[in-house]
């Protein structure tokens, strides 16, 4: 430990009330030091009324004197006893002063520091140098605090002391439990993972699916999560024990939440409700989808259409639509007993029900997306072909080999074929662009939907709520630092500090703790989107990094 | 060295720098300027060749104005589009003909372009325009007259602007484009789909076939051209007089300045003209390097 910390330690004398004269101490002192085998002494003296300490060094053989140390000294909590009044004292550099510093033992015990760039000693660089020098030594003597944690061994000799000795058994026997608990639960996984990985669920279109499926992607990292809780050793250190404590306390809230949503659902008929207002809705929304190609069929916002190609593009739509609401309507009779099932799953959790509304939504909206994916490849080809033959208008072509612009001779069918292509798709571009703008912004709207849905679910599912908790009630277990405050401070007396533990701001809290790995943001900068959306290439703007266990 | 205003008569000024010599840097004796020449090599233009030349500018104004003759008249629906369709026809065999007529043998053993090669062009050009006219007729109905004619006469002006009057054969790709373009906007005004593939048909046989013909015959037979090229300009004032005077007269008078007021003022410019050459010009190789290419 010495060699460790870099300072001088050694063995304080005991506490004394002040009641015995000198004389006594000699023979205390010499059969103290026939069980420690430290040289040197501390004596703390405390005259009644007063609240500063006196203290004097003794060596073993009393050859006193004032000596030059810091001092460092446990204080009891009230209600507990502890055998054994040991302090250290540590030694620098032969100045006059002792410095008292208090602290709370069972906090600092229990608390992780969470070191930030600048160490505790920078913030104190006008202060006198005394004072760096105390918080030099405290600073150097953490190694001393990071030993002094509870023991882990089959015979405690540390205990949670402060919330009485039945909740220590509580706790004992819940450890004790957890092990064949965390094994059961693993080997629930292991059948799990099996059925999933059975040969036919991996084929094309089955897996296909479920990567887009956002419950079958939330199913896959709810099994990630409950591998990480099931593992039988305990958390090897701080960051995995918040984190498994995180997991567990994030899936309980969960599913807790969906209980909740359940109860909601499940009485007072509101199921059969949600499915009678499901297909008139679905109707509502392709009778507005159809008069809004009745619109762009005639003369949308005064704009001049080919008229030809709107009809056509105009009836295609429209016979999509029909066939959606045939789907619709007979897949009516089906949908209560859906959403009965469907609710079940939100007794999995919050975030189930959530990514199967996401889901549901994205089935429902299925020919909003097809419209979409139509208008945007017509649109694409049509700006393609455009440039292409505009090259060939003004007698230019795109070399690919050196990525530019060349000239070029062509033949005469060449020119004749290009001219007429590029005069047909010149003037048929008001009408697909405005086909395109339409579809777009109807799955922009979609997409927002979904989006603030996936969000909420990856909020429930990366959020630290453990450590915000713990941050809240207890904050001294986070800890960026520590605090001093100055108990008495009376000339011709030791300095009295108490330490105090400087909590985590709870927004670093949640930047240190939360889950870095699930979190869904989008794809493309705002430009790049601009110019997607602009040649028409497909937009699938949330992207989504694929779960890996850190 | 001191700035010696006298010329050392015993050392001759040499026009070099890296010597030293007794005279300041920038003197000059009495060879200044001797390689200086003025005027070299510019050509002595002859009235009446540049009149010839300037005729064939004359004449692809004239193929516009007959073009543009044949889109009025069916309009008016004086014309129909089978007759125009037959005589377009009619006109492609005989300048096809002729075009053979005009090939030399040497020429036609260094070209090896089939017959079949060309007729698999005209099926090509014959399907698409027939399949494409519905879709053609319909394109600029929702666009307003005065837009269509301004873009036409845009295009046609493009058009002419970027003829290759040089070497017309490989026909130009804008120019080409650009009439093709004017052509398809005036042709969708028609009322028909037969109408547009008849105005097509037209419009490809005077904007690409015909300058074909012209060069063969430019090259082979140059007497015949300068009549052709008579003959045509006629015909434009001609055609175009008889559906608008007004067009006629603007005709005649852009003819004739084309064709015999700025050959004059060419000519009389000449005068004017003043290049010198030296030896500081750029190094021009004289030498015939065909010799190297095979």
């Amino acid at each position: 430990m010495q060699a460790q910390s870099g300072v001088e330690l050694t063995v304080l004398g005991s506490w004394s009330l002040p009641k015995e004269g000198q004389e006594g101490i000699e023979s205390f002192l010499r059969d103290l030091s026939t069980i420690f085998p430290q040289e040197r002494w501390l004596q703390i003296r405390r005259q009644m009324g007063k609240m500063g300490f006196t203290c004097e060094v003794l060596k073993r053989h009393q050859s006193g004197g004032a000596a030059q140390e810091k001092a460092k000294k446990k204080k009891k909590e009230e209600e507990e006893k502890e055998e054994g009044e040991d302090g250290e004292e540590e030694e620098e550099d032969e100045d006059e002063k002792v410095i008292f510093v208090h602290y709370e033992q069972r906090k600092v015990m229990l608390s992780q520091i969470h070191p930030i760039d600048s160490g505790e000693t920078d913030d104190k660089t006008g202060a006198p140098p005394e004072l760096k020098q105390m918080f030099q030594t405290v600073a150097s003597s953490q190694p001393l605090f990071f030993m002094d944690k509870y023991d882990d061994g089959p015979l405690k000799s540390t205990h949670w002391q402060s919330d009485g000795r039945e909740a220590s058994i509580l706790v004992e026997l819940l450890k004790q439990a957890s092990v064949p608990l965390c094994l059961l639960l693993g080997w629930l996984l292991g059948v799990w993972t099996w059925i999933c990985n059975i040969r036919v669920f991996s084929l094309f279109p089955l897996r296909f699916l479920s990567s887009k499926l956002s419950t079958c992607v939330q199913l896959s990292y709810r099994t990630e999560h409950m591998r990480t809780l099931s593992s039988p050793k305990a958390a090897a250190d701080h960051t995995h024990f918040m984190r498994k404590a995180n997991i567990l306390v994030s899936i309980l809230v969960d599913v807790a939440l969906g209980v909740l949503l359940m109860w909601w659902l499940y009485r007072d008929d509101h199921i059969p409700m949600l499915a009678n207002m499901l297909v008139p809705a679905a109707d509502h929304v392709a009778t507005k989808l159809e008069e809004l190609l009745q619109w762009l069929m005639g003369a949308p916002a005064g704009l001049k259409m080919n008229r030809a190609l709107d009809q056509v593009l105009g009836r295609f739509f429209l016979y999509h639509i029909h066939l959606w609401i045939s789907y619709i309507h007979l897949m009516a009779p089906f949908i209560e007993g859906i959403l009965w099932y469907g609710g079940l799953s939100a007794c999995l959790g919050l975030s189930f029900a959530l990514s199967l509304l996401s889901d549901m939504v994205a089935l429902f909206t299925f020919h909003i997306y097809c419209f979409y994916v139509y208008g945007a490849r017509l649109y694409c080809l049509k700006i393609y072909g455009l440039s292409s033959l505009w090259r060939l208008f003004r007698g230019k072509k795109w070399n690919v080999l050196r990525q530019r612009v060349d000239s070029c001779s062509y033949d005469l069918d060449q020119l004749f074929i290009g001219t007429l292509l590029f005069t047909i798709l010149l003037f048929l571009l008001p009408t697909t662009a405005l086909y395109y703008l339409v579809f777009t912004l109807l799955r922009m709207v979609v997409v927002l939907f979904q989006g603030v849905l996936h969000l909420s679910v990856d909020f429930i599912n990366s959020f630290p709520l453990f450590a915000v908790g713990l941050r809240v009630t207890r904050p001294y277990r986070l800890a960026e630092g520590v605090k001093f405050r100055v108990l008495c401070e009376e000339p011709g007396t030791a300095l009295h500090l108490l330490m105090e533990i400087n909590p985590l701001k709870c927004s670093t809290v949640v930047q240190t703790y939360r889950s870095p790995t699930y979190s869904c943001y989008p794809r493309d900068s705002w430009a790049a989107l601009v110019k997607k959306l602009f040649v028409g290439e497909l937009i699938y703007p949330w992207r989504r990094k694929t779960t890996k266990a850190d | 060295m001191g700035p010696d205003g006298a010329p050392g008569q015993a050392v001759p000024w040499r026009k070099v720098l890296w010597e030293r010599q007794p005279f300041p840097d920038n003197y000059v004796d009495h060879r200044f300027l001797e390689e200086l020449r003025r005027n070299e090599g510019i050509r002595q233009y002859r009235y009446w060749a540049v009149v010839k030349e300037a005729g064939f500018v004359g004449q692809q104004l004239s193929c516009v104005a007959i073009f543009i003759t044949f889109w009025l008249y069916m309009e008016e629906g004086l014309l129909t589009p089978e007759t125009l369709l037959w005589t377009s026809l009619l006109c492609v065999l005989l300048g096809y003909g002729l075009h053979q007529a005009l090939t030399s043998q040497t020429e036609s053993c260094s070209e090896p372009r089939t017959r079949l090669a060309d007729l698999q062009s005209a099926a090509i050009f014959l399907s698409f325009t027939f399949g494409f006219s519905p879709v053609l007729k319909t394109l600029t109905e929702s666009v307003s007259t005065d837009t269509v004619y301004a873009m036409s006469a845009v295009m046609l002006l493009a058009h002419l602007l970027s003829f290759p009057y040089s070497q017309p054969s490989p026909p130009g790709s804008l120019s080409l484009n650009a009439a093709l373009f004017a052509s398809v906007c005036l042709a969708s005004r028609l009322p028909g789909a037969l109408h547009t593939f008849a105005m097509l048909s037209c419009a490809l046989l005077v904007f690409a076939l015909w300058p074909c013909l012209l060069q063969r015959m430019r090259e082979n037979a140059p007497h015949q051209f300068t009549g052709m090229c008579v003959g045509v300009c006629i015909a434009g004032v001609g055609g175009l007089g008889s559906q608008t005077l007004g067009g006629a007269v603007l005709l005649s008078l852009a003819l004739v300045s084309v064709t015999l007021l700025c050959p004059l003022l060419l000519v009389w410019l000449q005068r004017h003209k003043d290049n010198i050459h030296g030896p500081w010009d750029e190094a021009e190789i004289h030498e015939d390097l065909s010799r190297f290419l095979h």
